[in-house]
């Protein structure tokens, strides 16, 4: 990097633009337990009640603009809960999770959609409550019905569409969001063979194009493919936080037939 | 390296927020015109054939001993307003709980969810303006200068209700209870507003205690177009300084169940 070190702090390719420093969160064991409200006047910090359990504390980590993330470890182990926080759709119960770009999350991607408008209606709701503006989606807006393969349905409600189709027009829409990180939840499993791949593509197209990549799988072979750097969460801690390779090594030492 | 991301102009978060808001505001409406055949008639008719019943019930029926004349139009001063008072904070029960898959997947100002519902009722209340005028011609009622109370009035509600949506939407979320113990005590809070009558015709004890319904002072201003001497400053104060009140109460509360409610729904 060639920046004068006065700009070194402020530029999102030296210092993080995701930036985990201590970060918990705890979830209540039983979904049904009982609130008070009295919880809503005592101080955080002593609002730890039994019933509670940390799904992760202690986390910490930087990523830097252009990094592939993959995060590995078993079911419930707290992968998702941190890529939610780092889409900052929940937030921390203690330390602070900082995230100076905009984000585009692959997170339960038909989330938004709203099943009684057309596809047309949706693609402007979603892009549009994702930030981009007007004009912008206008001039995307070929590109991803083309995408989603999904031309001949942009007068269709949302609803008459098939599984299939609701995430392929999802996913086109996500992906072309143009924002600088890009969190990828392991929905991607969805979909023919055919259109997974072609979400691939994209993918290393938009880290080609130096976006930041968060990416959460199972699937060791699409971890080595996309990523550089592993996040190995074990028991609600950040365990091993090394090269993608090393990562899924460790992983399948620790847990031979996982 | 040579990053290629290209450089997003940047939204200022205000203007950022009032976008959001915009989209699912006409999002909530594009819905409901698509969705049913009658779309705008629909939030008119309901508050006319209510005051159709109580304007039948209390002209017709009883010996009506209260309210003003013509009471058609009094009627209506008191249940527009009260339709989007009752509409919005019925629907901040189920704030969060509607919309869990969006906020579960996208980052978006969370006082929205609530704002919104405020917004979207707000403008069915100023589209069902029309009505009030029309009944007021053919009832012959007199339109004063005091129709710029109008505009305090709808500061004051908007003030009102954003504060108690504040409160409600994220507790629900807690306590479920809660969703239908709003529903019967805004079905209580109907016949504890003056609506049906008006503040002056409370007997002399309680009327003091009228001044404590926040919407006793809002609904006087509302009516102080058509009826001038209907207006009560003291209930006004009372209504204005417990809606800045509730407001404050709920921007505190909100922001102390915010990370408890992503976590709940």
């Amino acid at each position: 990097m060639t920046e004068s070190p006065t700009l070194a702090s402020a530029d999102p390719r030296t210092s993080g633009v995701i930036r985990v420093a201590d970060a918990g969160i705890r979830f209540q064991r039983n979904r049904r337990s009982r609130r008070s409200f009295k919880d809503l006047f005592s101080s955080r910090a002593r609002r730890g009640r039994p019933g509670e359990f940390w799904a992760l504390r202690n986390i910490n980590f930087d990523v830097v603009q252009g990094e592939a993330i993959g995060v590995v470890g078993r079911n419930g182990q707290g992968k998702s809960t941190l890529l939610k926080l780092v889409a900052e759709v929940i937030l921390p119960d203690e330390g602070s999770v900082k995230v100076s770009e905009g984000v585009a999350p692959l997170i339960e991607i038909t989330g938004g959609f709203v099943d009684d408008l057309t596809v047309r209606e949706n693609v402007y709701l979603t892009a549009g409550l994702h930030g981009m503006k007007r004009a912008e989606i206008d001039a995307q807006f070929d590109e991803i019905i083309e995408f989603a393969e999904i031309g001949q349905f942009l007068d269709t409600p949302y609803k008459h569409l098939s599984s299939g189709m609701r995430v392929r027009i999802a996913f086109a829409v996500i992906s072309r969001l143009e924002e600088p990180i890009l969190l990828v939840d392991e929905v991607l499993a969805v979909g023919d063979k055919g259109f997974r791949e072609k979400c691939y593509r994209r993918i290393e197209e938009l880290l080609a194009g130096g976006r930041t990549l968060f990416f959460v799988s199972h699937n060791e072979r699409d971890l080595r493919r996309f990523c550089t750097r592993g996040l190995y969460l074990d028991k609600g801690a950040l365990v091993l936080d090394a090269p993608i390779n090393e990562v899924i090594d460790r992983y399948n030492a620790d847990y031979p037939s996982a | 390296m040579t990053a290629a991301v290209p450089e997003r102009r940047a939204w200022s978060p205000f203007a950022r927020y009032r976008h959001t808001l915009w989209l699912l505001t006409s999002r909530d409406l594009k819905v409901r015109y698509s969705t049913s055949f009658l779309g705008y008639f629909w939030s008119i008719l309901d508050p006319l054939v209510m005051a159709g019943i109580y304007w039948f019930v209390f002209t017709q029926v009883f010996n009506r001993g209260v309210g003003h004349e013509p009471y058609i139009v009094f009627l209506l001063t008191g249940l527009l307003p009260w339709m989007w008072f009752t509409g919005a904070v019925s629907d901040t029960t189920r704030a969060f709980l509607k919309e869990s898959k969006l906020i579960r997947s996208t980052k978006i100002p969370r006082t929205i969810w609530v704002f919104r519902l405020v917004l979207s009722k707000g403008i069915e209340f100023i589209a069902s303006i029309p009505v009030v005028a029309v009944f007021a011609i053919f009832a012959g009622a007199t339109l004063h200068w005091e129709v710029v109370y109008s505009l305090l009035a709808i500061l004051m509600q908007t003030v009102l209700i954003a504060g108690i949506g504040l409160i409600v939407a994220p507790l629900v979320v807690f306590f479920r209870d809660l969703e239908r113990a709003v529903k019967l005590t805004l079905r209580f809070a109907f016949y504890a507003s003056p609506i049906i009558y008006s503040l002056q015709d409370l007997p002399a004890g309680i009327e003091t205690l009228g001044y404590f319904n926040p919407l006793s002072g809002i609904f006087s201003l509302y009516r102080a177009a058509f009826f001038p001497d209907a207006i009560v400053w003291s209930a006004v104060g009372v209504s204005a300084a417990m809606s800045v009140a509730l407001l404050a109460i709920g921007m505190v509360v909100f922001r102390r169940t915010e990370r408890s409610v992503l976590k709940g729904i």
